[in-house]
């Protein structure tokens, strides 16, 4: 039995079924390996044979003569239902003339063409439909486009202006001297806490201050 | 490892011998069938060329021992020359599709004489 082998014989066994090793077991039924010999107390054992008698023999001779007989004769009924299955089931064997290959090329290259047209029409649809949507999403764009230049038109005049507007109060060269005057005729103490209330609390004497900066300042300068 | 589907994987050359017999799945102590075509050179638990039955030996509980079979698929075999191991031929001769094979009568008269002993030994003892 296939089953019963020792170790090698297993590894072998599982190389050589493949995929199918699954139904083999190695585990149990370990026999001894092959070239161990005779065991001593089955040395001398001889098999009994199994008795035929005359009889019996003649008889399954018989029977196995009929047998092939008729096994041959089912073989035979069996071949030939195979090759005439062959015959009539596939398409492979019928063979056309010329003509018929022909004609039957023609009707395939014409369902052809008539797909191909069918499709083209449905193609032709798609593509105007395609179009449409298309110039209709670019005048949309274009309009936008149109529409956020004005815009940015319109900022940037506004900005423009505002400069323009505010350049009336910048310190220039011309006014510039003036500008100093102002300042040092108005200065401003910045030196003051704030409450919640948004009352002023001055530290001390704002009145001080512009004497102190008419004596300090050419120091400072030449300081810095 | 996957197991492979029942139809068969095996290979096969064109002309080699091919051959309808059983293999043992199951396991220990019991036995169930696999009725297969495969090339006859090959071991038993080789990929098949296709399985085309099973057969289960040991009766159920109706006492019935189950057996399902191809049988479009073993005649175009058979058509084809594949042999037949003798097992599988006296399955298909009781099933029917092939002549009765001689073994199964050897076995059938066998069993009746050895009832026929074993009636006349206890008769003869009581």
């Amino acid at each position: 039995m296939l089953r019963a082998g020792c170790q090698l014989l297993g590894q072998a066994s599982v190389a050589k079924t493949g995929s199918n090793n699954f139904a083999l077991e190695f585990v149990r039924w370990r026999r001894k390996p092959r070239w161990l010999p005779v065991a001593k107390s089955k040395l001398f054992r001889v098999p009994e044979r199994k008795k035929q008698t005359e009889e019996e023999r003649t008889e399954l001779m018989r029977l196995h003569n009929q047998y092939k007989t008729q096994l041959r004769s089912v073989r035979q009924y069996l071949r030939e239902e195979v090759i005439r299955y062959e015959e009539t089931s596939t398409a492979d064997h019928i063979v056309l003339t010329p003509e018929q290959e022909e004609a039957e090329f023609q009707r395939c290259l014409d369902e052809n063409a008539a797909w191909n047209a069918a499709i083209a029409k449905e193609r032709e649809i798609r593509l105007a439909k395609e179009r449409d949507e298309k110039v209709v999403y670019v005048q949309e764009r274009l309009e936008a486009k149109k529409l956020r230049d004005e815009e940015r038109l319109e900022r940037a005049n506004a900005r423009v202006l505002h400069e323009i507007e505010q350049s009336k109060t910048f310190i220039t060269r011309e006014n510039l001297d003036a500008a100093i005057e102002t300042a040092l005729a108005n200065p401003v103490d910045h030196n003051f806490a704030i409450d919640m209330g948004g009352n002023l609390y001055y530290g001390r004497n704002a009145t001080q201050f512009p004497q102190e900066t008419t004596n300090e300042p050419p120091q400072q300068a030449l300081s810095n | 490892m996957s197991l492979t589907p029942a139809s068969g994987i095996g290979r096969f050359y064109k002309q080699s011998a091919k051959i309808i017999r059983f293999v043992r799945q199951g396991c220990t102590n019991r036995p169930f069938y696999h009725i297969v075509v495969m090339e006859r050179r090959k071991n038993q638990h080789q990929p098949v060329i296709e399985q085309v039955g099973s057969y289960d030996p040991l009766p159920n509980d109706f006492n019935e021992r189950l057996v399902a079979l191809n049988t479009e698929r073993i005649r175009f075999w058979l058509g084809k020359g594949a042999h037949l191991s003798v097992p599988a031929a006296e399955l298909l001769g009781i099933a029917g599709l092939l002549p009765i094979h001689p073994r199964t009568y050897m076995t059938a008269w066998r069993n009746r004489r050895k009832a026929a002993d074993e009636a006349q030994a206890e008769a003869t003892s009581s």
